[in-house]
């Protein structure tokens, strides 16, 4: 008679809160002391986590993603019991394994070997038992005659491999890692997603934290967001991944978006006006497909010295057509007198498919380095061609007995 | 509840033997006479003051019909116990913070095992000490062996007390090792280990009765030289130590959830 399966959490963590003691200056930690002597709290801390409520069943695998200082190894190291909660709860139960922050606690002075014996006595492997799964230990870190060395002589991989290889031994019921794959070489980091997909497919539990979006999505059917101590997002692996990657890149763009522009506030190097074909306007400039460009670009300088300028087409939905700049053809600028300079480009034929492009002028420091703003302006090329992609690359077509 | 209480007994029981071992063998790797280095280091120091107090300064040596050297073996193992023991169990959370870390095991077991690994050869020692000098046929009475007996374990709880005491206060104050070791060469000069008590100055002869490491120290020494006893101050040393041990279980259970965030 078989029991139907404990689907009892192997954790569960409610209203989960983690705050560290602010101890910077020299009198902090004798306060601390005597406060926590005294069983009072902590007079200033700072929050690393705040109301974290999650499960994981046996059979489940759950990524944990945010950003750096997110709360991700806090957030380990409260599930296995190395930190206590400051509020809220986490329960555990079965065996687990953990390798945190790269290092199963090993320590550099003693040699691998005698690291792997405390690791394994540690996670309850120690006597015979262990002697009859080192060879396999060896077998898996692989690391050669290393394993006699003292540990601060072994790259950080080598250590990740111990590591994994004494969890890998051990099989706990739930596997906790911190950013494992992230540091092997590629066919260590293959042997340990195989061994990862197979203890999972025998029914293990994971707890994952990784950087690798990839590794996440492969190895995790759940994950969990954390943005500044909170949960951002918990759910479907891909759902949770895929809002992370579009949140980072809107983070992206709107950081170098704020630096150009603070660079533009400066004043350095700006763009007084664009003129296409000889129209200043800001509606949209519609040419038919084959059609001369001429782009005017007056810039300004704050210390007299000729800015170098960018133009640039790009399509609509923001990839790049084609861009030049004046100091990579060695074109010089007209000087207007009071820091005005003009450059003009001409395309005598644009080759633009049909569709809709943004024209960009780019405002440089004269060493051509630094990119002061963005001015933009619209062009619609109309046309009726079929032609496919974004530009119309010159070309024939043979008769059958036309030589080439 | 997953692992059975006598499970997690077994695991207790090999992780404390793996970081005693570590305590004992591991820690003198690199060294030329590696492990022995436990027994060697208080012979040495023995072989420092004895020579100093019977060639260089015989005349503050007092023996009390002993020769010197006897006399100063007698006092100087148990007390180097004690400060050997609260020596290295001051450092002992923060010097396996990287372990604390990562791994979940009771702290205590760092502390205890850290004053063990120091202890099993201070006490080897005494017992290696203790042969030869019965072998040499010595003035000394195999009938105060249980005293001294009684008495080392005083000296164990006195300093099992102030290493978990030290060890809580090291992890907040880093400065407590520094104050630690000056404390403890200071200890060493006002408890009887290289001079009778009877032959200071009345005044200092009768504060330093009431140092709780005094009662042992001498207890073992008169024990094993068949004189009488002083009972009454032995049980105020154990009363003490007790006192000690208390204070110290609440310092360290109040302070170990909050111990890594200050590791």
């Amino acid at each position: 008679m078989s029991a139907p399966p404990d689907m009892t959490p192997l954790v569960e963590a409610e209203q989960l809160c983690k705050r560290y003691p602010v101890v910077g200056q020299r009198g902090d930690r004798m306060h601390a002391l005597w406060d926590v002597l005294r069983g009072k709290p902590p007079r200033r801390v700072a929050s690393v986590l705040e109301d974290i409520s999650f499960s994981v069943r046996p059979g489940e695998s759950l990524g944990i993603i945010g950003e750096n200082g997110a709360g991700k190894s806090t957030l380990l190291k409260l599930i296995t019991g190395v930190l206590t909660p400051s509020a809220g709860s986490v329960r555990t139960r079965g065996s687990i394994g953990a390798l945190l922050e790269l290092g199963a606690g090993f320590h550099p002075e003693y040699s691998g070997l005698e690291n792997v014996r405390m690791s394994a006595a540690l996670r309850g492997l120690s006597g015979d038992a262990l002697d009859e799964k080192l060879p396999d230990i060896l077998a898996f870190a692989d690391i050669g005659q290393y394993i006699h060395e003292p540990v601060k002589h072994y790259s950080s991989g080598m250590v990740v491999r111990l590591g994994f290889a004494v969890i890998a031994s051990i099989r706990p019921q739930l596997l906790i890692t911190d950013e494992v794959l992230a540091v092997g070489d590629e066919s260590f980091q293959r042997k340990c997603i195989r061994w990862i997909d197979d203890y999972l497919a025998e029914g293990g539990t994971l707890l994952l934290v990784s950087h690798g979006i990839y590794h996440v999505q492969k190895l995790c059917k759940q994950a969990l967001w954390l943005a500044e101590g909170k949960v951002r997002a918990l759910g479907d692996v891909f759902e949770v991944t895929q809002a992370y990657v579009a949140w980072h890149e809107q983070k992206g763009r709107a950081q170098i978006e704020s630096e150009q522009s603070a660079r533009a506030e400066s004043g350095e190097f700006a763009v007084d006006e664009v003129l296409l074909n000889g129209d200043g306007a800001r509606t949209p400039l519609h040419l038919p497909q084959a059609s001369p460009l001429l782009v005017e670009t007056i810039v300004r300088s704050a210390d007299g010295r000729a800015p170098t300028v960018l133009v640039g087409i790009v399509r609509g939905d923001g990839s790049p057509v084609y861009g030049v700049s004046s100091d990579m053809d060695g074109a010089a600028p007209e000087a207007l007198g009071n820091n005005r300079f003009r450059y003009r480009i001409a395309f005598d034929a644009l080759p633009l498919l049909p569709g809709h492009y943004h024209l960009r002028v780019h405002p440089l420091d004269p060493e051509g380095v630094r990119l002061f703003g963005t001015t933009e302006r619209d062009l619609i090329i109309r046309g009726a061609s079929r032609e496919m992609g974004m530009i119309r690359l010159a070309h024939r077509w043979l008769d059958a007995t036309e030589p080439w | 509840m997953a692992r059975s209480r006598a499970g997690s007994a077994v695991v207790g029981a090999g992780v404390l033997r793996a970081l005693l071992k570590r305590e004992m063998v591991d820690r003198h790797q690199g060294t030329l006479v590696g492990w022995s280095w436990g027994l060697l280091q208080p012979l040495l120091q023995f072989a420092v003051l004895a020579l100093v107090f019977t060639k260089l300064l015989p005349n503050r040596a007092s023996a009390n019909g002993l020769p010197y050297a006897a006399f100063l073996a007698l006092g100087l193992w148990p007390w180097q116990l004690f400060a050997n023991a609260i020596l290295r169990g001051t450092t002992a959370l923060t010097d396996n913070a990287a372990m604390i870390g990562k791994v979940a095991i009771p702290h205590s077991y760092f502390v205890l095992t850290r004053m063990a690994g120091t202890a099993i050869y201070d006490l080897a020692g005494f017992v290696v000490v203790l042969a030869i000098l019965f072998a040499l046929r010595l003035q000394l009475t195999v009938a105060g062996l249980p005293v001294a007996l009684i008495a080392m374990l005083i000296v164990s709880a006195h300093a099992i007390a102030a290493g978990f005491i030290l060890a809580t206060i090291q992890v907040f104050l880093r400065d407590a090792a520094q104050i630690v070791a000056q404390l403890v060469s200071l200890g060493f000069f006002l408890t009887p280990v290289l001079y009778e008590r009877g032959h200071l100055p009345s005044a200092m002869n009768t504060v330093l009765a009431w140092n709780p490491m005094a009662p042992p120290i001498e207890s073992i020494r008169g024990a094993l030289m068949g004189e009488p006893v002083a009972g009454p101050m032995l049980a105020y040393s154990a009363v003490c130590a007790m006192v000690a041990l208390l204070v110290a279980r609440g310092m360290f259970l109040r302070a170990q959830p909050h111990v890594e965030d200050f590791l």
